[in-house]
């Protein structure tokens, strides 16, 4: 067993201009896991990923990257390390599937470099496992909303790192688009052993597809384990602000979380 | 449907045009020279002596500057775009082509009692442009942070004060007036050779650098989060390809003036072309670049006029700028109404 965590933030505390938005948190990664944050609106979701990648530096405390400060590596390391899918990506209109693809071997290569035929294996296999590639050559700008967002996916595979951040990847997809992309995520998590992070606001899908859910508010952790005993009709008030029925699929035994009002009724 | 093939010969195509545009623009003039002359005089074979000092003294630095200038602005505006993220920019919104003019008309206005004040005006719009193209890139750096909007935007405003100044110089002064005309419109008329030695040093720094920048260029189309998540430091990055576009650009102006549409019409060209990917729009644009100012240029050459300005009374060729605004525009728009729909 590798028993040095992919990532981990230790007491980080970390905001935008004056307003704190982490308040000292403290959070390690298993390898080869998926792990979902909850939290409310602002509660400090995405600033957990974006402090993760140092795309935000911490204020104070310390983000450990394979267990080295992660202060101390240059920003295409860390992009070899880790891939980040933000909230609302966009590239330019025209740029195909294939071009945006292998961008993610920009941290690979050079300023100036070609990505030679290591770097060519790997967009193919990314363009193989997201079932993108006949799709290859239509622009990105084209494509449906499900399709785009594995197209994403898929650069962030040929980026080449074993630790995927997801930052609400299934916002404005349709019911299904969201179960394909969550399906393609859990299976690369499963066949790459790949550790992954997503920050999710459905929390039916948070307890299909994590192993572990860590619930975030006001900037720090709240509750932290499995699906089954983290989501409770007691955090679902006190942290969401409503009622909600909690009962376990008698065929699946999967954890369901059913909000059902403000509870102010 | 964009297939790498297709591309490859489109830049074929662009690229034999190009040489075919050149040898028409070298046998064009008072004297026609057939093409076969022209090259056979070109290779230090000529069946005339007097075609060799026609091609290789008289008109050769006139094409080369062509060819030269239409690569920087076609480069410079496809740079551009990239870090100021709209189709809209081009050369002249690096304050770099004001920023020229204004040193000129200065330089113009003044008699500074030196002795060949024409020969150093080239020099002094070279200084006048990469002072705009520094005041706009510091002017719209706001705590280390170059925000493309804010580039747009200051770039308009450095562009309208300097414009302005311009003005009130040109009213207050006979000399600028008459000198500063084939400037604010760009002109190839004239060109000797030590105006292509003063252009070559920035062609040859800038125009590779500008080439070899495709990949990090491609990384800054992306929206902010996602270029830095693939580890690149986006305002330095972003700095250095303003400063290319903007060096490329007053390299151009310091030769030939302000040329407008070029540096719009080739990178745009490129885009409804080869798509978004900046390793070939921008080859592609250089290449647009040179194939418009050429043929701008030869129709500029055939065309004259005596203009009625005080200091003159020769007749001369049209302004190479003035052609490419006329013929240029409503080609530019049939390509934009074709490409967003």
């Amino acid at each position: 067993m590798n028993d040095v965590e992919p990532l981990r933030l230790a007491e980080v505390s970390a905001g935008y201009g004056r307003r704190m938005v982490l308040d000292g948190l403290d959070l390690g990664l298993q390898q080869g896991t998926i792990t979902a944050i909850v939290g409310p609106n602002g509660s400090g979701k995405s600033t957990v990923i974006r402090a993760m990648a140092r795309l935000l530096p911490a204020r104070s405390g310390v983000v450990l990257l394979d267990g080295h400060d992660i202060r101390s590596f240059g920003s295409r390391d860390i992009a070899r390390l880790v891939s980040v899918l933000p909230q609302s990506p966009s590239s330019p209109p025209g740029l195909t599937v294939r071009e945006l693809v292998e961008l993610g071997r920009f941290p690979h290569t050079g300023l100036f470099g070609r990505f030679g035929a290591e770097g060519a294996l790997a967009v193919e296999s990314a363009l193989t496992l997201t079932e993108l590639s006949d799709f290859a050559e239509r622009p990105v700008d084209e494509l449906s909303g499900g399709e785009r967002q594995r197209a994403w996916v898929a650069l962030a595979l040929a980026q080449g790192a074993s630790t995927l951040l997801l930052d609400e990847p299934t916002t404005f997809l349709d019911v299904r688009h969201q179960f394909e992309v969550l399906d393609l995520v859990a299976s690369l998590c499963a066949s790459r052993g790949m550790t992954v992070v997503m920050v999710l606001h459905d929390l039916v899908h948070a307890a299909n597809y994590a192993d572990r859910v860590v619930v975030v508010d006001g900037g720090r952790i709240v509750a932290d384990g499995a699906p089954s005993e983290v989501l409770t009709v007691g955090l679902m008030r006190t942290v969401f602000g409503v009622a909600a029925k909690i009962f376990t699929d008698a065929e699946s035994g999967r954890t369901i979380c059913l909000p059902i009002s403000t509870g102010r009724s | 449907m964009r297939s790498a093939r297709s591309f490859t010969a489109l830049t074929l195509l662009a690229a034999i045009a190009a040489a075919a545009l050149f040898i028409l623009h070298l046998g064009l003039g008072t004297v026609w020279i057939p093409p076969d002359r022209v090259v056979l005089a070109l290779l230090d074979r000529p069946t005339d002596p007097t075609d060799l000092t026609i091609v290789r003294e008289l008109r050769l630095p006139r094409a080369i500057l062509g060819l030269l200038v239409g690569c920087m602005l076609g480069l410079s505006g496809a740079l551009l775009q990239v870090v100021m993220r709209n189709r809209l920019a081009e050369p002249g919104l690096t304050g770099v082509s004001t920023g020229g003019i204004f040193a000129a008309v200065l330089f113009l206005a003044g008699t500074w009692g030196l002795p060949h004040p024409g020969r150093l005006l080239p020099f002094v719009v070279l200084a006048g442009a990469l002072a705009g193209g520094a005041v706009v890139l510091v002017a719209s750096s706001f705590r280390g942070r170059i925000d493309p909007l804010r580039l747009i935007l200051t770039a308009v405003i450095v562009n309208a004060v300097l414009g302005s100044l311009t003005s009130i110089v040109m009213l207050n002064s006979r000399q600028a007036l008459g000198g500063i005309l084939s400037w604010l419109i760009g002109s190839l008329n004239g060109r000797v050779w030590d105006d292509v030695w003063l252009a070559l040093p920035w062609a040859a720094v800038g125009i590779p650098a500008a080439l070899l920048a495709a990949r990090p260029a491609n990384v800054l189309q992306l929206d902010d989060e996602s270029g830095r998540a693939l580890g690149l430091p986006l305002q330095p990055a972003r700095v250095a390809l303003f400063g290319l576009a903007a060096v490329l650009a007053a390299g151009a102006v310091s030769v030939s003036g302000a040329i407008a549409f070029v540096g719009l019409m080739a990178p745009n060209a490129a885009r409804v072309i080869a798509g978004a990917d900046a390793r070939r729009v921008l080859p592609l644009a250089a290449l647009i670049g040179c194939v418009l100012l050429l043929a701008a240029d030869l129709v500029a050459q055939s065309l004259s006029i005596k203009p009625p300005i005080p200091s003159s009374s020769a007749r001369v060729g049209l302004p190479v700028g003035a052609v490419l605004a006329v013929f240029g525009a409503p080609l530019l728009i049939i390509l934009i109404r074709r490409s967003i729909r």
